[in-house]
């Protein structure tokens, strides 16, 4: 070890003082010797030199034995830091072997243990790999399971729509069916009870009627019926609103002159009384329902206002949401909700735009834009078909209008000969043209009334009746007529028009023309009303029909 | 031939009086009383009753608007009621038969079977 030399190796005066002195001692005592021994002249130089001589014999003597004892002490340092170095060597070695051996055995255990491991991962993975096939497995058959279900239920699904839609669509001829047999009855019976009950039976099976159009319309049916003309609104709002519970409570306020094209007329008047129907039950029983009708450039808007529950935020935007007709699944429906779905259904058919608003009159206002490409300016026919009276006709077979009309093809083009004589209305005109444009003929004739005209016009209709009667009671289901009388064209109606149409003439020209138009009109009239009576309820109708339009089945 | 339910008007016979079908025992309205209009049809009435008050701009009895209107006569009535209380149109009697006395009608029926 090469440590700092012990304090007894280093020369000290210690080791220094008796080598000093014994060889002070020596040299004081053969100087004193030879003093002695010498003569005495000699003596002091003498003294004098074998001191000098023997203090630096004395100096000499402690040096040396202190530099012999001082390269001892390095030698033995040396030998011990020689060993040092060896003891070190020995131990570098040695660590040295154990790091070698350590890491060995490290090494072997790690190699052994990544054996382990992997052979225990590749244990693990097929076992995983098995699991997974069996679970694959597992989840395809389920997955096939799954589809073929699905497959069934889409199936049964169907197969229960078009169930449902095919008896809904029963239904609703039936309904239609009893509809026109009891307004025949209500024709029919004059007693007032009798009347007053079939009323009320005419209005349940209005209801059953739309409760099956609202089927028909979920289920993707067609509407029941189709309008071969287009539909006042006074009439559509009727319409919508006869097939409602409350209909006593809804009050319209209608001025507008428009009607709803005929495909679309029953879509709009389902949906209005839905919404009708709505506001009805969500008043209380006694509040009204106003309808009014606006005309706007984009169409109608008709908005029905009530005065019951104010619909919240969410109830708002649910019924939104129900009546844009995005939502297309039957989900979600219940048997007493089905309202809302079907004025979607219907709005997104025919274009309606709904929304709900707050109402002024402290309920829900529900507004619907009836838009302008279903709407059409109605027909004189349509209108007097509205308001139930026959239309003004020329007289049947009157020779000049028969003679002229297809001459002046530019003056008359609405115009035309029937087969059975009448004129008849163009596709695409209007009955007023017809009107209009015969107007000047009709004057001429009117001018000279005279009781041959009554009574060959009373011939006529007499033969017409013949011609309508067997057809009429024969079969109600038969096919077009041939020959349909035009609307409005029936002589029983003449007398009317004669009256009417010719009423601001004067007072003068009046009096005697009425007394004879009742006298020549009376028989007809009558036997409309004996027609009717005996024939089916269609014929009762009779004069309302188009000749054209009328191609669905 | 139309087919029932597709060519007649949509509007039933109860909404267009508000589902009244009687009208009062007093009333004075039978088949063949007179109705006059006593003024020009406002906007916003109902379509019947601007036809009934155009009808009868000139004595018109009311089977004839019945059957003019294509209604039967009791819903007639119920309308031409609600025009009388709103003074729109007035009803007269038609002047009674010169010939009541039944002796003679029982000649002409006597004579009418004879024919």
């Amino acid at each position: 070890m090469n440590a700092p030399t012990d304090p007894g190796d280093r020369p000290s005066l210690r080791t220094f003082v008796p080598v000093l002195a014994v060889a002070a001692t020596l040299s004081a005592l053969v100087v004193y010797a030879a003093v002695a021994a010498a003569p005495a002249p000699v003596r002091a130089p003498l003294a004098w030199g074998g001191g000098a001589a023997a203090v630096v014999l004395s100096a000499a003597v402690a040096t040396a034995a202190h530099a012999l004892r001082t390269g001892r002490a390095a030698r033995h340092r040396l030998a011990g830091v020689t060993q040092d170095i060896g003891r070190l060597l020995q131990q570098q070695a040695r660590a040295t072997e154990e790091a070698r051996q350590e890491r060995l055995r490290l090494t072997d255990e790690l190699t052994r243990q990544r054996g382990e491991f992997a052979a225990t991962w590749a244990a693990e993975r097929a076992r995983l790999e098995q699991q997974d096939a069996v679970e694959a497995e597992r989840l395809h058959r389920e997955n096939s399971y799954l589809a073929s279900e699905l497959e069934q239920a889409r199936r049964e699904r169907d197969a229960a729509i078009s169930a449902t839609s095919n008896a809904a669509a029963r239904m609703q001829a039936l309904a239609t069916a009893m509809l026109a047999d009891l307004r025949a009855m209500e024709e029919r019976h004059t007693d007032e009870d009798v009347l007053a009950d079939l009323l009320h039976l005419d209005h349940r099976t209005a209801q059953a009627g739309r409760l099956a159009d609202s089927i028909a319309v979920l289920t993707g049916a067609r509407s029941g019926r189709r309008w071969a003309r287009p539909i006042g609104m006074e009439s559509v709002l009727r319409g919508a609103m006869g097939r409602i519970a409350g209909y006593r409570r809804v009050r319209l306020h209608s001025v507008s002159e428009t009607a709803v094209a005929g495909h679309a007329a029953e879509g709009v008047m389902h949906a209005l009384a839905e919404l009708l129907d709505n506001a009805a039950n969500f008043s209380p029983p006694t509040a009204e329902v106003h309808v009014y009708v606006e005309e706007v450039p984009a169409g109608v808007i008709v908005s029905v206002e009530d005065s019951g529950l104010v619909m919240g935020e969410v109830q708002l935007r649910r019924a939104e949401r129900a009546v844009s007709g995005d939502v297309s699944g039957l989900g979600g429906l219940t048997g007493t909700r089905l309202g809302l779905a079907v004025v979607g259904r219907l709005a997104r058919k025919h274009g309606l735009k709904v929304s709900f608003r707050p109402s002024a009159r402290g309920g829900t206002g529900v507004l619907v834009l009836v838009p302008q490409d279903i709407l059409t300016t109605p027909a004189p026919a349509e209108r007097a078909a509205a308001t139930a009276r026959p239309v003004a006709a020329s007289p049947a077979g009157d020779p000049v209008t028969v003679e002229a009309a297809p001459a002046q093809e530019s003056d008359t083009p609405a115009t035309e000969i029937g087969p059975a004589g009448l004129p008849r209305r163009r596709r695409g005109h209007t009955l007023a043209e017809a009107g209009r444009t015969r107007r000047p003929h009709d004057d001429d004739q009117r001018r000279a009334p005279d009781a041959d005209a009554g009574r060959a016009r009373a011939a006529r209709f007499s033969s017409f009746r013949k011609a309508v009667r067997p057809t009429a009671s024969g079969s109600r289901q038969a096919g077009p007529e041939p020959a349909p009388p035009t609307p409005g064209t029936a002589p029983g109606d003449h007398g009317a028009s004669t009256s009417h149409s010719t009423a601001p003439d004067g007072q003068s020209a009046e009096a005697p023309r009425s007394a004879m138009g009742y006298d020549q009109t009376a028989s007809p009239r009558e036997s409309v009303s004996h027609t009717a009576e005996h024939t089916s309820p269609a014929t009762s109708s009779q004069p309302h029909a188009h000749p054209e339009g009328d191609t669905t089945p | 031939m139309n087919r029932p339910g597709r060519d007649d008007a949509p509007d039933r016979l109860y909404t267009i009086t508000q589902g009244r079908s009687r009208t009062d025992p007093d009333n004075p309205f039978d088949l063949v009383t007179l109705v006059v209009a006593e003024s020009a049809p406002a906007a916003g009435m109902q379509s019947e009753h601007v036809a009934i008050l155009g009808m009868a701009r000139y004595p018109t009895s009311v089977v004839e608007i019945a059957a003019e209107l294509r209604l039967p006569v009791s819903i007639t009535k119920v309308l031409l009621c609600d025009l009388l209380a709103s003074g729109r149109v007035s009803a007269r009697h038609p002047h009674r038969p010169a010939i009541t006395d039944p002796d003679i009608l029982e000649q002409v029926l006597v004579g009418l079977r004879n024919l």
